[in-house]
């Protein structure tokens, strides 16, 4: 099994904590793109998309949000039963970033129900990833590799 | 849009993705029996060979969190049990064997009998309760079949 890679293993509640975050303010972004303020929600949006990027280049561990659960919320906490590899919310912050470059990309030409739609889908990933810990790695990376969008060949699989 | 109608759709989104999510945990873990094809070790490139009464076979990727805690768990179930083999298999470099074995998900694990057939398949992680439960009954029909 491939477990930690260079990155130190996290606690696997501070990506829930983020996504909770996350959530909320993208039914944020929604709500605007409904109710006609476009800028305000395309700035949202790029906003949101900027952290994704942190998240995904730097790191589920290293998250603006992530440490705030750090600082603030864990200490409150008993420890966790066990820590988790970050490779898959990091994973899952690199396909919250593409979608909501999607959705900026839509506000920017001017379609502000394809931004709400994207900002949607984002949020839906996000709201169970908080709610009901589902792991977009899980299954999104598992298809991307079906497709063979991702993953490599030729290697041998089968371990003990 | 009006504020108002806004927060009537803002509110359908959240229980939509709240009965996707009921959904989909209620599908998490659940052992579903199948009559399947029959796998060899060769199929599945695996450097350890099968378990005499089962083989519990659990295929993950690189970027599945809950992966390494369910290869715990069937390892902690399979060295319990003399006879029942537990193996990974490491679909990221596979796409050939998710398709053949139509893997929608990690983890999934089957549940294999004595002579490789598929017998059982698991999407999510298992409960270790219902994989016991189920290898009982593989066992024991494997002695019915012995005294017969």
């Amino acid at each position: 099994m491939s477990a930690s890679r260079a990155r130190p293993r996290i606690d696997p509640r501070g990506p829930r904590f983020v996504a909770a975050i996350t959530a909320v303010l993208l039914l944020v972004v929604v709500f605007l793109a409904l109710t006609g303020a476009a800028v305000a929600a395309l700035v949202l949006l790029t906003a949101l998309a900027a952290l994704f990027a942190w998240g995904a280049f730097a790191g589920a561990g290293r998250h603006p949000f992530g440490l705030l659960f750090k600082r603030f919320v864990r200490p409150r906490l008993a420890a966790p039963a066990e820590l988790e590899d970050p490779a898959p919310p990091t994973f899952a912050q690199g396909v919250g970033l593409f979608v909501s470059l999607v959705g900026v990309i839509l506000g920017l030409v001017g379609l502000s129900g394809g931004l709400a739609a994207a900002a949607a889908a984002a949020f839906i990933a996000a709201f169970l990833n908080a709610v009901f810990d589902y792991c977009l790695g899980c299954q999104l990376y598992l298809l991307l590799v079906r497709a063979g969008l991702l993953g490599r060949r030729g290697t041998p699989a089968g371990t003990a | 849009m009006e504020p108002f109608t806004a927060l009537v759709v803002i509110l359908a989104l959240v229980l939509s993705a709240t009965a996707l999510g009921l959904v989909w945990r209620a599908q998490q873990g659940r052992i579903a029996p199948v009559a399947g094809d029959v796998i060899t070790p060769t199929d599945v490139a695996s450097e350890v060979p099968f378990g005499r009464d089962a083989t519990l076979l659990l295929f993950s990727t690189e970027l599945c969190a809950r992966c390494p805690g369910t290869s715990r768990l069937l390892a902690g179930v399979a060295g319990s049990r003399p006879g029942v083999a537990h193996l990974n298999v490491d679909l990221t470099h596979r796409a050939d064997l998710a398709n053949r074995y139509g893997v929608m998900q990690t983890p999934t694990t089957l549940i294999l009998d004595g002579t490789g057939r598929v017998r059982a398949r698991i999407g999510g992680v298992p409960h270790r309760a219902g994989i016991a439960r189920h290898l009982d009954d593989l066992t024991g029909s494997s002695h019915v079949r012995l005294a017969s």
